[in-house]
């Protein structure tokens, strides 16, 4: 059964950066390695499948994110109708990559949680705790990681200049904003 | 703690990695066929040596996915990074 509360009830105001939690957003992950899936994915959504790593692709209503090389991530870029567990883009890629054995179609809306954060200092924070070196991809948008952030597994997206949308899937995300309060609160 | 350029996703720090032992291990094809100890040379026995090893290694918190290092195991310096089902550049 649905949990229609959020994860993250609070929005974080600091000094160059503000993070809250967005939902209900439709978030798919999708599978497959051959050429007629991606061309089916673009027509179907009338979107290109990002090829190249590390990058995304978006549209209108739909933004997708590369994640591995037979493996990307889509999301509705408008929030949708909390009462509701059945999304028109879900149904259509089912019936035309499933169904015809094309590729995989998983649905993560529950499973990940969104936090959008907005601020100059969103990779001062970043930095405190991952890896991952930012130098390139703070300016490059639309670029995309995965990587570690206080030890855990999150999907980083550059949308804009100072903007970046950050996945973690749901039982880490709680333990992942209040360390990154707490980080925000040192910087 | 060192650098791992990631066939996929480009260069990552080693924390996002995991070590899956040596590569180019070879499953022989009559596993009933075997003695006990040649099974178990195949199964447990590795070289472990101290110099360049061919070692496969996965982008754990990245792309997931699985590929062939070649690394020198006496100062971590990664001479070669190829994908899996590559030639390895020199054996």
């Amino acid at each position: 059964m649905l949990n229609y509360t959020n994860a993250i009830t609070e929005e974080k105001s600091y000094s160059g950066l503000q993070m809250k939690e967005i939902k209900p957003v439709m978030k798919l992950v999708i599978r497959g390695k051959k050429r007629e899936f991606l061309s089916a994915i673009g027509k179907s959504l009338n979107l290109l499948l990002p090829t190249e790593a590390n990058t995304s692709s978006s549209s209108d209503k739909l933004t997708a994110l590369w994640l591995s090389p037979d493996e990307w991530m889509i999301y509705s870029n408008e929030i949708l109708n909390s009462e509701t567990n059945e999304y028109e883009t879900e149904n259509l890629l089912n019936k035309n990559i499933s169904k015809t054995n094309l590729g995989a179609v998983t649905d993560v809306t529950d499973q990940f949680v969104l936090i959008n954060m907005k601020g100059d200092k969103i990779f001062d924070l970043f930095e405190t705790g991952s890896p991952f070196n930012f130098n390139d991809f703070r300016n490059k948008k639309g670029s995309v990681t995965q990587t570690i952030l206080a030890k855990i597994d999150v999907i980083i997206h550059n949308q804009n200049k100072n903007e970046v949308n950050l996945f973690v899937r749901h039982s880490f995300s709680q333990h992942l904003f209040s360390w990154m309060n707490d980080s925000a609160s040192r910087l | 703690m060192f650098i791992i350029n990631c066939p996929y996703c480009g260069e990552r720090e080693q924390s996002e990695f995991k070590a899956g032992g040596e590569a180019h291990i070879i499953r022989p094809k009559q596993p009933t066929e075997l003695s006990d100890d040649q099974w178990a040379e195949y199964l447990f026995m590795r070289k472990n040596i101290k110099g360049v090893q061919f070692e496969r290694w996965v982008h754990t918190h990245g792309c997931r996915k699985w590929f062939n290092v070649v690394r020198d195991t006496s100062n971590d310096v990664i001479k070669a990074v190829y994908k899996m089902g590559e030639k390895p550049p020199t054996k």
